[in-house]
């Protein structure tokens, strides 16, 4: 198989030409976000073929329902995560993946992942790598659980039995932590 | 502004970029969005910082994957612009199948009733019409020998008018003798046509029985001479003229009863009736 060459567009860009159903911009959409949607996906449902699945479900969604996205309300990736996110917590919670995969605990999911593959071998990512290390160790817990696992702040705050306060903080001084970076 | 410094410092700027608020607060924080820059400007932040995080754990699908999705994507996009309308004409194809599926289903249950009941009702027809058919083959039979009948009748009829009317015709109506004194009959004789004929129906002897038959004699030069023989009573014979052996130059006619088939000589003591020309 030969490497495609990435296409690479402005949000702007890719935007008007997925309005416009064009050919090169669904293109460009898969080279440019199918690894981050599928880094969430595979994060949440830790089950490679049936995560495959639901990247493609994502990107019908998306490309279907384009026309619900609008600018105004924010990034692009914002928009496409949520719709990749909410497939993903759908399907684990399915009575049928949950009967294929019971064997297995999700717990500790997010770093079975990065144990088993190493992931994307970008240079202009290891600034970034480093920067999910950087994390305290209960930042990234909190925002691993509503991020990857689908659990609201109430339930976060149940099931680490913190005051709901203290996780909304957490979570807040994680993203900064993250923010530091740009 | 306090308050809006107090709103993003809240924490529900982040659980709005994770999709972790309710339809109310979504709302809330897209209008303090559209109303205060700084709102905007730290969603923003907010959600660059997630997409970051997100790309730094990106993982890359296998590279059959991207044929996959971009030939899903892709595989209507030469007839239509939108999914959602390539959607609804799958939903309005999957409403029509079963209703057309279901007509033809109707279709050819009702037109095999229908073709059972025109086949038992056309059954009985034939049926009906096949007796009807008998009878009146029956009754033109019956109107054919009738007519054959009359048609018979109405020629002896014309053979007897014509004798009657024919004044070459002479009648001679025998007597009985003192044997069979109540006995009659009549004979026409046409000297011209040399015809003998004789009346059944006007007959008036006794009925013959299968061993004797009455014959006819006429006398001519004094001796008789055999005319044929006739049976009385006899159904066929009992109307219309029967025709006999042809005579000429006869003195007298004579019948006697003999033996069935005739005599060559005429048994005088049986003559039943007689009469000179």
């Amino acid at each position: 198989m030969s490497r495609r060459s990435k296409i690479t567009l402005t949000e702007e860009e890719l935007v008007r030409g997925l309005r416009q159903r064009e050919k090169v911009a669904a293109e460009a959409l898969y080279s440019m976000y199918s690894a981050s949607l599928y880094g969430v996906i595979l994060r949440i449902i830790n089950d490679e073929p049936s995560a495959e699945d639901v990247l493609q479900e994502a990107f019908i969604k998306i490309w279907q329902s384009f026309s619900g996205y609008s600018a105004e309300k924010g990034r692009l990736f914002t928009w496409m995560v949520n719709i990749a996110r909410n497939l993903s917590i759908d399907k684990v919670r399915s009575k049928d993946f949950r009967n294929q995969t019971k064997n297995q605990g999700l717990e500790n999911n997010v770093t079975f992942i990065d144990e088993q593959r190493n992931t994307v071998y970008k240079p202009e990512l290891l600034g970034l790598k480093d920067l999910v290390q950087t994390l305290k160790p209960e930042q990234k817990s909190i925002l691993d659980l509503v991020y990857f696992k689908g659990y609201t702040h109430v339930e976060v705050a149940d099931e680490l039995d913190l005051p709901l306060g203290t996780v909304k903080t957490r979570l807040r001084m994680a993203i900064q932590q993250l923010r530091k970076h740009f | 502004m306090e308050d809006i410094r107090a709103y993003i410092e809240s924490g529900i700027l982040e659980l709005y970029v994770l999709g972790d608020v309710s339809p109310t607060e979504k709302q809330q924080v897209e209008e303090a969005a559209l109303k205060h820059p700084e709102v905007k400007a730290e969603l923003d932040a907010i959600e660059v910082a997630m997409e970051s995080y997100a790309l730094a754990q990106a993982i890359e699908p296998s590279e059959k994957e991207y044929d996959r999705v971009l030939n899903s994507l892709l595989v209507n996009l030469g007839d239509d612009r939108t999914f959602s309308k390539a959607r609804t004409h799958t939903d309005d194809d999957h409403k029509v199948v079963p209703i057309n599926t279901q007509r033809t289903v109707n279709f050819y249950k009702y037109g095999f009733a229908a073709s059972v009941f025109l086949l038992l009702v056309s059954g009985v027809a034939l049926v009906g019409l096949y007796s009807r058919l008998q009878q009146s083959n029956e009754i033109i039979s019956s109107l054919r020998n009738q007519n054959q009948h009359f048609a018979n009748q109405v020629n002896l009829m014309d053979e007897q008018i014509s004798i009657f009317r024919d004044p070459s015709f002479r009648f001679v109506k025998l007597k009985g003798t003192p044997k069979s004194p109540a006995s009659g009959l009549t004979v026409a004789w046409s000297q011209t046509k040399g015809k003998v004929m004789i009346d059944m129906a006007d007959m008036k002897l006794p009925a013959n029985d299968q061993q004797h038959q009455y014959q006819l004699w006429a006398i001519v030069a004094g001796k008789p001479v055999d005319l044929g023989v006739f049976d009385a009573e006899s159904k066929s014979d009992t109307s219309g003229m029967k025709e006999m052996k042809t005579v000429e130059q006869p003195q007298a006619f004579a019948v006697t009863l003999e033996p069935r088939g005739g005599s060559v000589n005429p048994t005088m003591d049986a003559m039943m009736v007689m009469s000179a020309i």
